[in-house]
């Protein structure tokens, strides 16, 4: 069975998808911490109120389109306040401050999620386009699921060609570069850092609404995407675009495969691959910063 | 203020919150006396945290693994072994001295936010491990784990009111120890790490190995306060491992002042002590603890001590 073609290719396939989410939520958090050495541990906790948030607009409104666009904005805008109220005046603080700032705010977040949406967990139903399934070599596979692999490739897409090819883009990579030089040239290395910020944030926000129909939605959900997408981070190289996406599909495909071909160790599998490849690599994967 | 008389208040306030915690104990009843065995092993694990971060620059977040070996060797040799629990004590700090060895000749190569991260994924794996193990309970834990028989000495550990008393008095001893630690030349080249480790390695310092030989003791102290903590609870579960654990102690080191060992345990207390109210108030306590996490970080600056010291600082000024 285990090197049947089909089994395999639908595992590959459900290693894309886990790696696509993984994508979404890494990336925001990669190039934050490239710009600014600061890492948001409250990060899952942006993904969980993506998720119950777009649970409660789909179940409002009917339509699960909807909550796939309101659930990101919204959880854009938390992070704005979030940026304006607390990060804005920490800037000159240690990384180490902010982070721990951040690690406050997962148990104020897990508890706000309690107390609006209950401790029980709900699922969102999908639109009848995406509900069925596709045969892929002769199996039968969720047509949704392939929606989520589209989806991470078209978000890839379009942030390099942003990160490439815009203005705000180049701005993003000299502060990621090297930060003194390109704040002395004149950029405002802050007002990149809070563009990526918010965008990082929606991009959490979008990844908790879509992963809602596959897992279910449920207080302590960021718990376990945080050490997977700070490991996704860690892996790829802080502060590259190509190391979110590189390390997403390592963490992916080790999760997906670990857990059917030796479910033992599934659960250690991953962090031993981090750990080896921290040794082999101690930048990441992908080094962004010159020097 | 000169160093001496930085020592001499820390020293201070050592014996200021040694005494409180004798008055305490001496007028607490049964919750009161489980309260203090709390606290008096969450500060055990504090301390071991800032001896790796305060004084020597290293800020782990997986020392909670450390905590949570302790706690499964005292298990696994007790419950599932036989040992006496006298045993279990020192020998489940050697198991969590030996897991520290290991992990820490990985971590040690890495530095800053990588370091952070290393020791919280290696933290992770430990706690995945223990949830999946049938041998431990998996994730339903394991009971029945028997405190030390100290009859000779006229000490029934099974009353919590002698039970906290010894776990009190271990964590003085830890205190005086770390601080001997800290004092001594080995202490003195991990502040010297901590503040330019660079030129250390210059020196020809093997910056590595002690590094490592830090990392060991914290982990091994560390598993000390897991191992007291399995007998006070007579109970472990992967619960104890988790990188909230570690990430909460973290808060306690800096809150309390980082490299003072006095205030890391004045933290410790005060977590304690605001999760038992709290939680008895609302079910949503973990709302208000992070709200104050948050608060007291931007607030304390250098931690509660440091603060005491720049007050000291004033003070000497305006006296002399």
């Amino acid at each position: 069975m285990l090197l049947d073609p089909t089994f395999l290719a639908i595992q590959f396939l459900n290693g894309l998808q886990l790696a696509s989410l993984l994508f979404l939520l890494a990336v925001g958090l990669s190039v934050v911490f490239g710009l600014m050495g600061f890492i948001n541990l409250a990060h899952g906790t942006l993904y969980m109120i993506g998720a119950y948030i777009g649970l409660s607009v789909a179940r409002s409104t009917g339509s699960f389109w909807l909550a796939l666009v309101a659930a990101p904005v919204a959880v854009a805008l938390l992070g704005m306040v979030f940026h304006v109220v607390l990060l804005r005046h920490m800037q000159a603080a240690s990384p180490m401050k902010q982070v721990l700032v951040t690690f406050g705010l997962i148990f104020v977040g897990l508890d706000s999620v309690r107390y609006i949406w209950g401790n029980y967990s709900h699922g969102i139903d999908l639109p009848a386009v995406l509900a069925g399934g596709v045969s892929v070599l002769g199996e039968t596979y969720p047509i949704y699921r392939l929606f989520i692999i589209g989806l991470g490739l078209a978000v890839l897409a379009a942030l390099h060609w942003g990160l490439e090819r815009t203005r705000l883009g180049a701005l993003v990579r000299a502060g990621v570069d090297d930060r003194e030089t390109a704040a002395a040239l004149g950029i405002d290395v802050g007002l990149a850092f809070f563009a990526v910020f918010c965008l990082g944030c929606a991009l959490a926000g979008l990844a908790g609404v879509v992963a809602a129909p596959v897992l279910s939605v449920y207080p302590g959900m960021d718990m376990s995407v945080l050490i997977l997408t700070l490991i996704v981070v860690v892996i790829g190289g802080p502060g590259s675009l190509k190391g979110a996406a590189l390390g997403a599909l390592v963490i992916g495909m080790a999760q997906t495969f670990g857990q059917v071909l030796v479910p033992a160790l599934a659960s250690v599998m991953i962090y031993a691959v981090m750990a080896a490849v921290l040794l082999a690599r101690p930048g990441g994967l992908v080094r962004a910063r010159h020097g | 203020m000169t160093d001496l008389a930085q020592d001499r208040l820390r020293l201070a306030v050592a014996a200021v919150m040694a005494a409180a915690a004798l008055l305490w104990w001496a007028t607490a009843g049964f919750f009161g006396h489980e309260l203090i065995a709390q606290v008096a092993i969450f500060a055990i694990f504090a301390m071991s945290l800032d001896l790796l971060v305060g004084t020597a620059g290293m800020v782990s977040l997986g020392h909670a693994a450390f905590f949570g070996a302790g706690a499964y060797a005292t298990a696994g040799l007790t419950v599932l072994l036989g040992w006496p629990a006298w045993l279990a004590l020192p020998a489940s700090m050697v198991v969590a001295g030996l897991l520290a060895v290991v992990v820490g000749a990985f971590a040690v190569r890495l530095a800053g936010v990588f370091f952070i991260m290393i020791t919280l994924a290696i933290g992770e794996m430990v706690h995945a491990y223990l949830f999946r193990s049938r041998t431990f309970g998996g994730d339903d834990g394991l009971g029945g784990i028997p405190r030390p028989d100290l009859g000779a000495l006229g000490l029934t550990l099974d009353d919590p009111s002698h039970f906290s008393l010894a776990v009190l008095t271990l964590a003085l001893l830890v205190y005086l120890g770390l601080r001997q630690v800290v004092g001594s030349p080995f202490g003195q080249v991990l502040a010297g790490i901590h503040r330019n480790e660079a030129r250390m390695r210059a020196l020809g310092c093997p910056v590595r190995h002690y590094k490592l030989a830090a990392f060991t003791l914290a982990g091994a102290i560390a598993g000390l306060a897991g191992s007291l903590a399995a007998q006070h609870n007579n109970f472990i579960s992967p619960e104890l491992v988790t990188w909230t654990t570690s990430g909460e102690a973290l808060i306690v080191v800096i809150v309390g002042g980082m490299g003072t060992l006095v205030g890391p345990v004045a933290g410790a207390a005060a977590v304690i002590l605001a999760g038992h109210y709290l939680s008895g108030l609302t079910e949503y306590w973990m709302f208000f603890m992070g709200l104050m996490f948050v608060a007291v970080v931007l607030i304390a600056g250098d931690g509660l001590q440091g603060a005491l010291e720049r007050l000291a600082r004033r003070f000497g000024r305006a006296a002399g």
